[in-house]
């Protein structure tokens, strides 16, 4: 449940971020970008979660 | 074909001295502008659709209308901002006028879920939801990301972006 939340969240992110980057001007750079931030949502997600699980409070 | 002239050449040194060369993106006048801005907030996505760009007012529109959507069907809540209990320097409770101003950012769908009553249940009541907090966190995205949005469609207003 919490992966599914954390992926529509990245997803919904990525596609509006993608879509409003200034540096890109073809579809194409806007979902190389996107699949970039949504990619960065997710892995820093689960990297952070790694990291926090040991510690008990 | 036409010999060239002093007049010719001036006239093609100007074209390639403009300002402003054909492709860049232009400026929209200022009721334009205004009324881009204010439609970006009040409907998420119809800023980019008052300026033409059709297929991104779609995109936002589903997005962040969806992401909304989702939150209310998680069981998120409406937040107003509240006096602080105890008194704080403050006199609002700082953390219900930040989630306030995130859940703002959606316009018109705060604002008709508000009247329609959906995500205004007490809070230990909503609270009692497992998902109560996820949609808290879907409706503070959907606002936040309509602050982008709009943002956007100044600059595309302002000719800043294509």
């Amino acid at each position: 449940m919490h992966l599914l939340m954390m992926s529509m969240y990245a997803a919904m992110a990525a596609v509006v971020l993608a879509a409003v980057d200034p540096k890109a001007d073809t579809t194409r750079q806007r979902f190389i970008h996107g699949l970039k931030v949504f990619g960065s949502f997710l892995g820093i997600g689960l990297l952070l979660s790694w990291l926090l699980f040991p510690i008990p409070w | 074909m036409q010999p060239r002239d002093a007049v010719g050449d001036n006239i093609a040194a100007r074209f390639t001295d403009r300002a402003i060369p054909f492709d860049e993106p232009r400026p929209y006048p200022f009721t334009r502008r205004a009324a881009a801005v204010i439609a970006a907030w009040l409907v998420p996505g119809a800023g980019h659709l008052v300026l033409g760009k059709t297929g991104r007012a779609l995109l936002f529109f589903v997005t962040i209308v969806g992401a909304f959507a989702l939150g209310l069907f998680l069981n998120g809540h409406l937040y107003w901002p509240t006096v602080a209990d105890p008194p704080s320097m403050f006199h609002f409770d700082l953390i219900t006028v930040l989630w306030f101003f995130a859940q703002i950012g959606s316009g018109l769908c705060y604002i008709g879920s508000y009247v329609l009553g959906l995500g205004t249940a007490p809070i230990p009541q909503a609270a009692a939801s497992p998902t109560f907090e996820y949609g808290n966190t879907f409706m503070f995205l959907s606002g936040l990301l309509n602050y982008l949005v709009i943002h956007d469609a100044f600059d595309i207003s302002a000719g800043r972006k294509r």
